[in-house]
Formats: structure tokens, sequence, C-alpha cells
């Protein structure tokens, strides 16, 4: 394996990493910041699908 | 960590490879990059698992009612019953 290191500059390799990997941690972020569930900012709380709340019957 | 230094010049020597280093760099470099990409791997485990326990991302069949707020579920249902 440590052979991909004579085909890839590091160098260049590590740049291309950590652009790529820091993006993308931006972009998923970004994802969570934005849905109810996983804002951890709002701190809403939980909510809980698909429970019905049915009120006045009858 | 010191980097081997080549011993003659290319195209004679050994740095002839597309990224120009030498086997014994490239082992040295391949250790060095996966000790980082373990620990980074670790990190983001541990992450993972934090926020499996806050908020799992994973829904049941009906919905995040079950895993997230059992009781809350039931609680609510018997007060509709009652």
């Amino acid at each position: 394996m440590y052979k991909v290191w004579l085909l890839f500059d590091p160098r260049r390799a590590l740049v291309a990493l950590s652009v790529f990997l820091f993006v993308l941690a931006l972009i998923i972020h970004f994802i969570l910041l934005s849905t109810d569930r996983y804002n951890w900012l709002e701190g809403k709380p939980i909510k809980t699908g698909q429970i019905e709340q049915t009120t006045g019957l009858g | 960590m010191t980097m081997a230094t080549p011993d003659r010049a290319p195209p004679y020597g050994e740095r002839s490879s597309l990224s120009g280093l030498t086997d014994a760099e490239a082992k040295e470099f391949h250790s060095l990059f996966i000790t980082s990409f373990i620990a980074f791997t670790v990190v983001a485990i541990i992450a993972h698992f934090l926020v499996w326990m806050w908020r799992p991302w994973i829904p049941g069949p009906k919905g995040y009612a079950l895993i997230d707020g059992a009781t809350t579920a039931v609680h609510h249902a018997l007060s509709l019953i009652g």
C-alpha cells in the first residue's frame, strides 16, 4: 500500500485530502443545522414523529 | 522524523518514481499517514457515538417515536384513553 506515495505526491495528496474533508465537514454541519432535529444551537425539543395528537374525540 | 536524502540525482539515482519519493520515504510517510488516519477515524467514531446517544438518526418503523421517547409515547396514549 505504501507504494501509492510513489505515484501521488504526498504534499498535494495531503492538501487535497484536508480541503476535501474540511469542505465535507462544513457541508454536513450546515445540513444538520438546517434540520429541526439536529440543530444543536436552537435546542428545540424532540419531535416524536407519528404520534397522533387527536383532541376532542366525538 | 527526517526524510532520507538521495545520494544521487535523478535520473540515475533512486528518485525515478512519479512523485519523486524513494521507497524508504514512501514507507515512512505511509506509516505516519496511517497513524493520522486511525486517529482521525477514532475521533469520528467517538463523535458519532455521542450524537447517536443524543438523537439517533435511523427512525424505527413508526418514526422516531419508539426510540426517542417510549415513555412519552405511552404517556400520550394513556392520556388519550383516559
